[in-house]
């Protein structure tokens, strides 16, 4: 049972969390691909959302991309208080994805300054999670 | 449902045992039983560790003098109490209890601005949201840019939102915030997370409510002002908002409505008014197309041309909402259940809607990652 147990968890990896964040300080989207149905992930989730599947193969996407939605935030929650106003913002990678990620977006004042669609990439991940800035 | 209760909404300075205490006995008296005949309690809290008490079900049903019945505590955000009404409802359905409790908590003024900020946004997928800076008024406002930039809405329409719950909730005598506001108050607001200002926002609340839930022998064997649940429903969403395919859309409110409909045999055509999640002025517009009462991109336009008033085309919110009334979140889903008992009892006062017969919840809890919907009908 151990040996099936070990072959299974090399074919089919856990959540890769720490390797997400590793992808993300080099300014990278670790995504998994559904070996069985061709879904893409982020590589955060342990099953397939669309086949159920849990066996998937890494692929790393540039973080490149252009924002969709955002806020900017003007009551910041504790820790955050010395970067307000600062954006919250969602994006949605260049590559043909699709797939969306969100991070803090520092140095936002106003609506003028990040219109929908202006192109961002990801700069990091460090106490603030994702970081982006714009393109 | 046999009976209702609740304390008033806001700040609140007795402790959080004693407020879940008072709604619980209030519901109890209102039912015309005694405690000893309820044989379970369905607590549901988010925050009790902020006022020194979690597991609280052992303590209310101390109090209440029947410790040696069941309870527990139900946790799903700011959807907590739909979910503990459901899992009640769920029980006495598949008989194990004649009759139970059910009493949504919160307790948290006390603690601040910032702590309340931080600790809800802990309700968020943190790793993604919560971590990254987002509080709960800059995700929904990440919706209303959304909104705003693909459909014909404007700042002024979600105002609207907020001005006529503001007026809805002048009739409530236990409203947290019971005063007139204009749209020009709520522009004029200071900017929370940009699109959305304070009056845009529901404020953090204390409070309790509660209602007895049993089946329909026992009820009619007590009283013939009860309210029968006829629809049920719960759904799911992606946790984080980077996960939904739209960002102007609640998917768990449509499959949790879809679910409660068909077990209803109704469509939304057929219901009177209802208590909808309006934690933020823009979550009323998208509860209101998500639950079927106008088509996807309407919602704000019928705001701004009143058909959500008091007796307008449906009432939407007759309490006050949780703009008005106030959010104390393990006690909102709860609470609506209290007003739509009230109106299908005609215990409503100045803000009755006329002749109504189908009342529906609706709550979710987070950026409505979880969400409960359902429907009640007057005997």
């Amino acid at each position: 049972m151990l040996v099936v147990l070990f072959i299974y968890s090399k074919v089919c990896k856990l959540s890769a969390k720490p390797e997400f964040i590793e992808q993300a300080k080099n300014g990278n989207v670790l995504a998994r691909k559904c070996t069985n149905c061709g879904e893409l992930h982020l590589a955060t989730v342990y099953f397939c959302k669309k086949c159920g599947s849990k066996c998937f193969e890494d692929s790393v996407i540039s973080g490149k991309g252009k924002i969709v939605t955002y806020t900017i935030m003007t009551v910041p929650p504790e820790g955050f208080e010395e970067f307000a106003p600062y954006a919250w913002a969602v994006m949605e990678l260049d590559d043909d994805s699709r797939l969306r990620i969100s991070g803090f977006l520092p140095k936002v004042a106003t609506p003028e300054d990040l219109p929908i669609g202006t192109l961002a990439e990801i700069v990091g991940f460090d106490e603030r999670g994702i970081v982006l800035k714009k393109q | 449902m046999l009976g209702a209760g609740s304390t008033k909404y806001g700040k609140l300075d007795d402790s959080i045992s004693d407020i879940t205490i008072q709604a619980s006995a209030a519901a109890i008296e209102n039912a015309g039983i005694e405690p000893k005949e309820i044989k379970a309690g369905y607590i549901s809290n988010v925050f009790g560790v902020a006022d020194k008490q979690v597991h609280l079900g052992p303590v209310v049903m101390s109090n209440l003098g029947i410790s040696e019945r069941p309870s527990l505590s139900i946790e799903s955000a700011c959807g907590s109490g739909s979910v503990s009404f459901r899992e009640a409802y769920a029980n006495v359905a598949a008989g194990f209890y004649d009759a139970v409790l059910v009493t949504g908590v919160e307790k948290v003024t006390h603690t601040g601005t910032e702590w309340t900020t931080t600790y809800f946004s802990y309700c968020s997928d943190f790793f993604y949201e919560g971590q990254a800076g987002a509080s709960f008024p800059g995700l929904f406002a990440s919706m209303a840019r959304a909104y705003l930039n693909e459909f014909d809405a404007t700042e002024e329409d979600l105002a609207s939102v907020a001005v006529k719950n503001h007026d809805n909730g002048l009739s409530n005598p236990k409203a947290h915030l019971r005063r007139k506001i204009t749209i020009d108050d709520v522009m004029n607001s200071a900017v929370v997370a940009s699109p959305l200002k304070l009056f845009d926002c529901c404020p953090f609340s204390d409070g309790a409510s509660s209602v007895v839930i049993c089946n329909e022998q026992f009820a009619r064997d007590h009283s013939k002002d009860y309210v029968k649940v006829i629809g049920s429903g719960r759904g799911g969403s992606p946790a984080a908002l980077q996960g939904r395919e739209h960002l102007t859309t609640i998917p768990s409110t449509k499959i949790a409505a879809a679910d409660a409909y068909k077990m209803a045999g109704i469509t939304a055509k057929d219901v009177d008014f209802a208590e909808v999640h309006d934690c933020f002025t823009v979550a009323e517009v998208v509860d209101t197309e998500d639950l079927g009462f106008f088509e996807k991109g309407e919602g704000a336009k019928a705001a701004r041309n009143g058909e959500t008033k008091l007796n307008g085309s449906i009432s939407i919110n007759p309490s006050g909402g949780l703009k008005s009334k106030g959010h104390p979140i393990g006690a909102t889903g709860v609470g609506q259940v209290v007003e739509v008992f009230e109106q299908l009892t005609g215990k409503s006062g100045e803000r009755t809607v006329n002749d109504a017969k189908i009342g529906l919840t609706q709550n979710f809890g987070a950026t409505g990652a979880s969400c409960a919907v359902h429907i009640f009908q007057s005997v």
